[in-house]
């Protein structure tokens, strides 16, 4: 398989992949449509009343006046040359804002997949290879239970442990608010304020990768190609890295890459314990403030990123599984 | 030995009664103050929202031209003096001559003049209310503004705060379109900190204005405003340390009351005397049965004050008597002489109005069933539409809890008027013609504006009087106005005026002088100061 191929596969994927998020958009945006109240009303109350004039003014401003297939047909036109608007509430264009919370998302989003990719397998390899010892159950129980509990409670718990009590780490926030370090001080402080959100956040998905990975495993290792490895006189350690864990590590890539689609969504609930300031809090607030430029623009760049996503996975694929092929 | 020994006694007494003798010795510069602004605000433009958060950052930023007391009275800022004619319709404001902008501009008459007549009064959220008789402000020399006013209008020198009425440089915001500007998240202002950073999420950073035109202030290096979404977080983050003081409901009341038990940390309740929140239940008047005065009486006797002030709000409140709150007594404003419907026999009185309204009770003791929208504000409104709800089946009325979000809730109570009773809170800001005719007066009921008059009662003897005392310049007989129209509106209860809301603030005690006016967090930290 060629280069070329695969650049052509990459095109055709992207391609495609355009009327899936105008068509993404286009749902949106008719979907916000039914939720009752608007921008100027909230923004009005928010402001603890104001008289009608500025009401009318706030909708002018906004395009809030027009119909709504007016609407619609601007907001997509201007999405066709990648402008994403004015949030009015924010007094910002839509563009940097998302962009600002982006990388702090992405930051969250990487460490989590790679805690919780990395931790998952890893116990569910040795939860497969220790099968029904007491060691595979307690890893069994410990996934159950992180599987379980709530993700704010944990944070909450891991907040009172680690910071207040034991006075490790911070208690929230990306950085130390008072310091403003630079450099490799900065790196340091990020780093140390990252690790309680992305152990929260992993949990639930070291739990669920576990688990997965541990059943695929005994799954593999009935499978006739196993006992032919065997009979080759392979030992089972090189049976188990380099047949097994490979074959059942398909699953665990697909699962990953519905996760990081979860991920945005999911980290809501963890960037509000920890007052991470990525894009989830975001979505949150302005779908309270019905802020739709900002809202829109939000989910425009989660489904790019879902594709890109779903690109990379299949690409993994092919890496991992030399039987699929780019067609 | 002992010689040694009472030398240092000495020493220590010594020490001690210098420290107490005079305290100002002691207010030392440095430090950062971390506050708690919940929630984040939109944006940092406080000329054209009053969104409650934005000011808590920008108070700090822009100066107005006058400062208040706890008294309520106006203080030199900007303005170093002011008259007022006799008519009360033509007010001359002093400026500083030593003002400058973050910028290094200095501030002139034709810059309060732009925020006054292009920006508050025509975008302002209040100031186009605030300043609707303003007709001009006259710019004789380069440091005095003469505001020229249609009528009297005693409520405006109440309202030139920097939180309230913001002086903006116009060289920066004459420049293009105001309601778009670029600087609305750029803010440049005369006040004690100079706007750094903002990152979106996190924090607010402010940093000392070296060139304050008060010398020698502020204190604080830096005031980093942080944002924290979860209460127990923000909670955490002050029993930590981390940050060193929140306000406005930002820590929950039990919370509050648990912090308040550690050693560097005190709570006080202080700082919003010219806010005045008053938590209300409103009514739709023109919805049977509530249409019914003495149906609505019957109401206000069946709720149990001092149970949800103790009960829900951890005590942080004070049984409210009408729709003016008695932070107003100072000036007479206030009067407790109304119809008192926090009585012992509250039930008794309520189960008789109702019978006598023509509602007895039905099967299962019930005489007709409303729904009682809750203000989606958070927990504790939930927890007293319950309450309500226990009380009101008291005297025989069954009400059913609705709990929608901010924008359907502001919809359904004040576009659609589809609502029967719904708790809701205001603030008397500074004056009751800003914060209060908005409640009760015929000419707001405004179908689609939010926050003014939503049960859409009226009545043509309080409207006059409200009117007069609008453009009433005697202190004294704008009181008497507004005790009469207490008297009738209570009597009436529109609405039912529940308690005044005081909102904890949490302070590490660390740093000291922090709420030092009436507008407490809304105030400018000039003089806070770190131990």
């Amino acid at each position: 398989m060629g280069a070329a191929r695969l650049l052509r596969y990459l095109l055709r994927r992207i391609l495609q992949a355009i009327p899936v998020v105008l068509g993404v958009v286009v749902l949106n945006f008719l979907l916000l449509q039914l939720a009752p109240g608007d921008a100027a009303t909230v923004l009005a109350g928010e402001a603890g009343g104001a008289p009608a004039e500025y009401i009318q003014q706030l909708r002018e401003r906004f395009g809030l006046d027009k119909p709504v297939p007016v609407q619609l047909a601007v907001y997509v036109k201007n999405i066709l040359v990648l402008d994403l608007g004015y949030s009015f509430r924010n007094a910002s264009p839509v563009l940097p804002l998302i962009l600002g919370r982006l990388w702090p998302t992405l930051l969250l989003m990487g460490t989590t997949l790679v805690l919780s990719v990395g931790g998952g397998v890893l116990l569910g390899l040795f939860a497969a290879v220790w099968v029904r010892s007491w060691k595979d159950h307690v890893i069994s129980l410990l996934a159950i239970i992180s599987y379980a509990m709530p993700l704010f409670w944990i944070g909450l718990m891991l907040i009172l442990l680690f910071s207040i009590k034991l006075d490790w780490l911070p208690t929230s926030g990306m950085e130390d608010a008072a310091a403003f370090y630079e450099g490799w001080e900065r790196a340091a402080d990020i780093a140390k304020h990252l690790i309680l959100p992305a152990v929260t956040l992993s949990l639930f998905y070291i739990a669920l990768y576990a688990r997965l990975m541990r059943a695929t495993m005994l799954d593999q290792r009935g499978l006739d190609y196993v006992t032919t490895a065997r009979a080759k006189g392979l030992a089972e350690r090189q049976i188990t890295i380099r047949h097994v864990v490979r074959n059942a590590l398909l699953p665990v890539v697909t699962v990953a890459g519905v996760q990081v689609g979860g991920l945005l969504g999911g980290s809501v609930v963890v960037e509000s314990v920890f007052a991470w300031p990525g894009l989830g809090q975001l979505a949150f607030q302005s779908l309270f403030a019905r802020d739709l430029n900002l809202l829109l623009g939000i989910f425009f760049i989660s489904s790019c990123l879902v594709v890109v996503v779903n690109i990379i996975v299949d690409i993994v694929y092919i890496l991992l599984d030399p039987r699929i092929r780019v067609g | 030995m002992r010689k040694l020994r009472t030398a240092i006694v000495a020493a220590v007494v010594l020490v001690v009664s210098a420290i107490a003798g005079s305290p100002a010795s002691a207010q030392k510069p440095g430090g950062t103050l971390v506050q708690i602004t919940q929630p984040e605000p939109p944006n940092l433009a406080p000329y054209i929202s009053t969104s409650a958060p934005i000011s808590q950052v920008t108070a700090k930023i822009y100066d107005g031209l006058l400062e208040y007391g706890f008294d309520l009275k106006p203080k030199p800022s900007l303005a170093e003096s002011w008259q007022i004619s006799p008519d009360g319709k033509t007010v001359a404001f002093k400026l500083r001559k030593d003002v400058k902008f973050h910028d290094g501009k200095p501030l002139t008459a034709a810059d309060v003049k732009f925020t006054i007549m292009e920006v508050l009064k025509k975008v302002h959220p209040r100031g186009i209310n605030t300043f609707r008789d303003v007709t001009d402000v006259e710019t004789p020399d380069d440091f005095t503004a003469v505001f020229k006013l249609a009528n009297a209008a005693p409520y405006m020198l109440a309202a030139l705060s920097g939180y309230e009425s913001p002086i903006l440089p116009k060289h920066v915001f004459g420049q293009g379109d105001i309601k778009t500007h670029p600087n609305a998240n750029q803010p440049i202002g005369t006040g004690p900190f100079k706007f750094v950073e903002w990152r979106r999420g996190e924090l607010v950073r402010l940093d000392k204005n070296p060139d304050y035109w008060r010398k020698g202030l502020p204190y604080l290096d830096r005031i980093v405003v942080r944002f924290i979404n979860d209460e127990a977080t923000r909670t955490a983050a002050l029993e930590k340390g981390e940050a060193h003081v929140a306000g406005f409901g930002a820590v929950p009341y039990n919370d509050a009351k648990k912090l308040a038990q550690l050693p560097s940390i005190e709570v006080t309740t202080k700082g919003y005397e010219m806010i005045s929140p008053v938590v209300e239940l409103l009514i739709n008047t023109k919805k049977a049965p509530l249409d019914n005065q003495k149906v609505r009486q019957a109401m206000a006797y069946a709720v149990d004050r001092q149970f949800v002030i103790d009960n829900i709000w951890f005590g942080f409140g004070k049984p409210a008597t009408g729709l003016i709150s008695s932070n107003f007594a100072p000036s007479g404003l206030y009067t407790a002489e109304v119809t008192k419907y926090q009585v012992p026999d509250g039930i008794e009185r309520a189960n008789k109005l109702l019978d006598e309204a023509g509602f007895p009770r039905k099967d299962g003791g019930i005489r007709f069933e409303i729904v009682h929208d809750i203000t989606p504000y958070g927990p504790e409104w939930q927890r007293f539409g319950e309450v309500v709800q226990q009380q009101l089946a008291k005297v025989g009325i069954k009400a059913t809890l609705r709990y929608e979000d901010v924008a359907t809730w502001l919809k359904r109570i004040y576009s659609d008027y589809d609502f029967a009773l719904t708790s809701n809170f205001l603030y008397n800001l500074p004056d009751p013609v800003l914060g209060v005719h908005r409640a009760i007066h015929g000419k707001l009921i405004r179908q689609g504006t939010v926050f003014v008059n939503g049960s859409q009662w009226s009545d043509p003897r309080a409207d006059e009087l409200m009117d007069k005392a609008t453009i009433e310049p005697d202190a004294e007989k704008r009181a008497e106005y507004y005790r009469e129209v207490q008297k009738i509106a209570v009597a009436a209860s529109p609405i039912i005026w529940v308690f005044e809301l005081n909102f904890p603030t949490v302070i590490n005690k660390r740093y000291k002088d922090v709420i030092a006016s009436p507008l407490g967090i809304y105030a400018n930290f000039a003089t806070a100061w770190r131990e």
